[in-house]
């Protein structure tokens, strides 16, 4: 059977109350980014179970996720997952906030297996660590790095540079 | 044979006078194994960044590195004694790049093609960069630019010749042997 893609049967608006309704008690702070985009928030605590909803949801299922972000917004990280639903042809952008004193979120490696080498990378350069996932470790740089560069207070060390 | 050709001041050519006979050339030994390896040079494709598709510009048939013999890249250090290190070096790099130039039979070069691999350039202080490839392996010649066109990669390739027709492979005697007396 091949696989249906549809042209936005649903506006994206409708989409947007679509998730409000479905999902309200989780999603925050759910509004429209022209022309394919919803973009929403939720707490860390509720991500694992609310990515498995999303993804088999029936009418707006998320299957494919297309990229995992780390963000430093100095008095927090955030955690942004980029996900596509070929039943509508339409984006979700999901934003989690990380506390900075415990930068802890769940993987949702199990949910989307895509998302492996973006948490490895978001890890590495961010320094967030991703629970549960399988295999967590640096993915750009070298092993022995010391710190995390992307990170806003990040200071150069000398140890990361031997060849200096 | 140490006739210069106008305008390029230390390239050393044998000339038509140095033909005793015809076929027939007499030099010295030295000379002779310099030149012909100045003209027979096997570069490494070391390709780390956007100089790369410069250097790969190079070899094809609008530029044509094989005018200077030198159009033989080897994917393997053991077959090369040319490193031209075209992008930026970082840390994890670095010791990759140290040991296939351990790997390289000797004698062997090293060309710094663009601003990156010559200092860092635009990436210089960089968390994991690092500044210059001549801090890991010795450079024989830099060559500016971001990137260096094709034709400033051959002026560093002439550079590289007159370098390697300076090279004496004769073992040289020791100064202070005695022989002076």
């Amino acid at each position: 059977m091949a696989l249906e893609i549809s042209t936005n049967p649903m506006a994206i608006g409708a989409i947007a109350a679509r998730l409000t309704e479905e999902f309200g008690a989780d999603l925050h702070d759910v509004h429209v980014q022209q022309p394919d985009t919803v973009v929403a928030s939720c707490d860390r605590a509720r991500l694992r179970d609310l990515a498995q909803r999303l993804k088999g949801d029936p009418e707006v299922g998320y299957e494919t996720l297309n990229w995992v972000a780390g963000i430093d917004r100095i008095t927090a990280f955030e955690s942004v997952y980029h996900v596509y639903s070929w039943k509508t042809n339409t984006y979700l952008e999901l934003h989690v906030e990380v506390p900075r004193a415990t930068p802890e979120v769940d993987s949702v490696v199990a949910v989307w297996p895509a998302a492996d080498w973006h948490e490895r990378e978001s890890w590495d350069m961010m320094g967030i660590t991703y629970l549960g996932h399988p295999d967590l470790r640096r993915i750009l740089l070298k092993d022995d790095f010391v710190g995390h560069p992307l990170r806003k207070d990040y200071v150069d060390l000398v140890e990361n540079h031997p060849n200096a | 044979m140490t006739d210069r050709v106008p305008g390029r001041s230390k390239m050393r050519y044998p000339k038509l006078e140095h033909f005793s006979e015809p076929n027939v050339i007499t030099t010295t030994a030295d000379f002779i194994f310099s030149w012909a390896r100045s003209h027979s040079v096997f570069p490494f494709t070391y390709g780390l960044a956007c100089c790369a598709i410069e250097m790969l510009s190079s070899g094809f048939a609008r530029f044509d590195v094989a005018r200077y013999g030198m159009e033989v890249f080897r994917p393997t250090p053991r077959q090369c004694d040319l490193m031209i290190v075209a992008g930026t070096v970082n840390e994890k790099m670095a010791p990759v790049l140290e040991r296939l130039y351990q790997q390289m039979s000797e004698p062997k070069w090293v060309i710094s093609m663009g601003a990156c691999a010559n200092s860092g350039g635009p990436f210089y202080d960089g968390y994991n960069v690092v500044n210059g490839v001549d801090k890991i392996v010795p450079v024989d010649v830099y060559i500016p630019g971001c990137p260096p066109r094709p034709e400033a990669l051959f002026q560093g390739l002439l550079e590289l010749q007159e370098k390697i027709q300076q090279h004496s492979f004769v073992p040289q005697a020791p100064a202070g042997d005695g022989r002076e007396a």
